[in-house]
């Protein structure tokens, strides 16, 4: 509860910071005094030194990979406004309520990660979306963003009504929000007792909408679009803490409830991961706008964490921890080079290394990452994946097909590479690089091989 | 057949007419117009399942304000049959195909339920739908997420004002 009452209350602070200053840097400064805090208090809650304590007649249920995941949450979001903060300031003339906006997102990751009833599962999506359309379209002069954030809205609305019926269908199931799959109160008239209708068709609604949510295929179409046109600082934080939020919820959501689905189960789901593996890896391909690319690319990792979601183990639970860190690392500061930059094409990237080596750098590093190449934290991650979907059986065929895709991703991930350090051009760059800002991102690249090279640096917090 | 029953056939004999009105229409004032009478129907479902205070709510939000609000959306954007952009055949082949999908699953669904058979209406049987039952439910039971209910809407209205707001620094 500690995460949750405080990111609400600091959201309201940021609200009012907006009337007593005018100067961006000390919003900013308070945004970042607040993460710091937010993260504390929540590694309170989770050593369990102080916890604000509520009857929330099992609405809610802290265990330590939700406390974790808040502080894997909380902590990549402090490194983006750390890296990025200068960015949210100049994308228009709201930067209190942006961040304001942003500890609302926070408050609803905080709710995904304790959810112990479709109710709260709702009211947490949504706490986590509605912001994020506005965060959309906070680029109001710009055309692109409002109909990045139009269709945003609209087909979020849209997947939001489908996660309703299902919600609908399992109550009228079960006759309660919970999420352990429980009996059904009537049990069909069949021999055995098995799972009634409505909550099968509740289930797949379910599915459906958070496919939608997480942007898997075939539910991924407006994933493009909308990372494309939002403000670039704000598609960095859609897809990075958001998404791996989103993913989280899901894999809370179905731990219990694949036994409902029975054997549809086991067809649905590797249909699903590997459309999003084909369409996120050969789509990204063609792509000659760095952002497209990268919007492409989360698709593609999310086809990624799905695996996850089929592994349904330890190691699938270690695995996605692991995941959604490293690949919030990498994206976020990719992003945060790219939004520096004027021209976001393949083309922006040329002679970044010769005029800027360090930052080509770390920012190669970043890529490697993505990639999956070993030495980095990329690659432990897309190793537990497939690792706990072997360990779970039945699909080798897609874990090769997933390693043979990777391939592919290092294509086009390497292409911006090449046209860093084998291409002669003058990136001409929105805003100075400073030096702070390089040794930021020197660090982030520190994280992702310190991870790659000691994954358990990570998860021996998770069991200390 | 009790009154009851021939009530429940009615209702949902009419709900499902005018939801495939609400589609066939050409006009979307016309759809707004069956919607209304689709909330109608559904209301009188609620008053059915002994559950008058949904049923009431369902009316004042759903067909007053909501409808209102689409009508007038309609008529400021002055769409009419007219202006209906025409889709591509394979865009629409596509539609039939999901929603045929999607309907195979329910009615294969539907036909192996055996527990709701025979069920029409709960009259007179449970008292979950009245207000005083539901506002006992709501701040006992539900007040985590009613209480949270209110970032979501405060985070709504932050929004409201920063799309809506005039930037006049800019």
């Amino acid at each position: 509860m500690n995460a949750i009452i405080f990111s609400a209350l600091w959201g309201v602070v940021m609200m009012f910071s907006g009337i007593a200053t005018q100067n961006r840097k000390t919003i900013t400064g308070l945004s970042i005094l607040g993460l710091v805090l937010l993260l504390g208090i929540n590694c309170l809650h989770a050593y369990g030194i102080w916890v604000i304590k509520m009857d929330t007649k099992g609405a809610m249920h802290f265990d330590s990979i939700g406390l974790f995941f808040n502080a894997i949450a909380f902590f990549a979001t402090l490194l983006y406004v750390v890296l990025s903060g200068k960015d949210i300031e100049n994308t228009g003339v709201h930067a209190a309520e942006y961040y304001a906006l942003i500890f609302f997102v926070l408050t609803g990751v905080s709710i995904l990660t304790a959810f112990n009833g479709l109710l709260m599962l709702f009211l947490g999506i949504e706490i986590m979306t509605i912001p994020l359309y506005i965060l959309t379209g906070a680029d109001k002069r710009n055309l692109k963003s409002n109909e990045a954030s139009l269709k945003y809205f609209l087909m979020g609305s849209f997947s939001t009504g489908i996660m309703l019926m299902g919600i609908a269908l399992i109550y009228g199931a079960t006759g309660k929000f919970g999420i352990a799959g429980g009996v059904s109160l009537a049990p069909s008239t069949g021999l055995s007792v098995r799972p009634s209708f409505l909550e099968v068709g509740g289930m797949i609604l379910l599915f459906v909408s958070m496919c939608f949510k997480v942007s898997a295929a075939p539910f991924h179409f407006w994933t493009p679009d909308v990372y494309d046109g939002a403000p670039a600082v704000f598609t960095s934080f859609m897809a990075t803490i958001v998404k791996s939020a989103g993913f989280f919820a899901f894999i809370k959501l179905f731990d219990a409830h694949t036994a409902v689905l029975g054997d549809s189960w086991n067809i649905l789901l590797p249909f699903v991961i590997l459309i999003t593996l084909l369409i996120g890896n050969i789509t990204a391909v063609f792509q000659q706008s760095v952002k497209r690319m990268l919007a492409y690319s989360s698709i593609a990792q999310a086809g990624f964490m799905l695996f996850a979601l089929y592994g349904n183990n330890d190691l699938a639970k270690e695995g996605i921890l692991l995941y959604a860190f490293s690949y919030s690392l990498a994206t976020i500061g990719i992003f945060a080079v790219l939004i520096k930059l004027k021209d976001y094409s393949l083309d922006g990237f040329n002679g970044l290394a010769t005029e800027y080596p360090f930052l080509a750098f770390s920012t190669t590093i970043c890529l490697l990452s993505l990639a999956g190449i070993p030495l980095t934290g990329g690659f432990f991650a897309k190793y537990y994946m497939l690792s706990s979907a072997i360990k779970a059986g039945g699909i080798f065929w897609l874990v090769i097909a997933a390693v043979l895709l990777a391939a592919v991703s290092v294509y086009y991930y390497f292409r911006v590479i090449q046209a860093m350090y084998f291409k002669t051009g003058a990136p001409s760059f929105n805003q100075p690089i400073t030096k702070a800002f390089q040794w930021a991102l020197f660090g982030v690249a520190v994280m992702i091989i310190l991870l790659g090279l000691f994954p358990t640096l990570l998860l021996n917090f998770f069991y200390f | 057949m009790s009154i009851i029953q021939i009530l429940f056939y009615l209702l949902s004999g009419l709900a499902v007419f005018a939801a495939l009105m609400v589609l066939l229409s050409k006009n979307p004032v016309h759809s707004v117009l069956w919607l209304i009478v689709v909330f109608f129907a559904i209301s009188g479902h609620y008053i059915l399942l002994n559950a008058q205070f949904l049923a009431i709510v369902n009316l004042i939000v759903y067909a007053g304000a909501i409808m209102v609000l689409f009508l007038f959306v309609i008529m400021l954007m002055n769409l009419n049959a007219a202006t209906e952009p025409n889709q591509h055949i394979w865009m629409k082949l596509a539609g039939v195909i999901a929603g045929g999908c999607f309907l195979v699953m329910l009615v294969s669904l539907a036909s192996q339920a055996g527990d709701m058979a025979n069920k029409t209406v709960l009259m007179k049987e449970g008292n979950i739908g009245l207000i005083k039952e539901l506002g006992k439910i709501l701040f006992n039971e539900f007040v985590i997420p009613f209480e949270l209910t209110s970032v979501l809407f405060l985070s709504a209205m932050v929004g409201a004002v920063v799309l809506g707001k005039k930037d006049n620094t800019q």
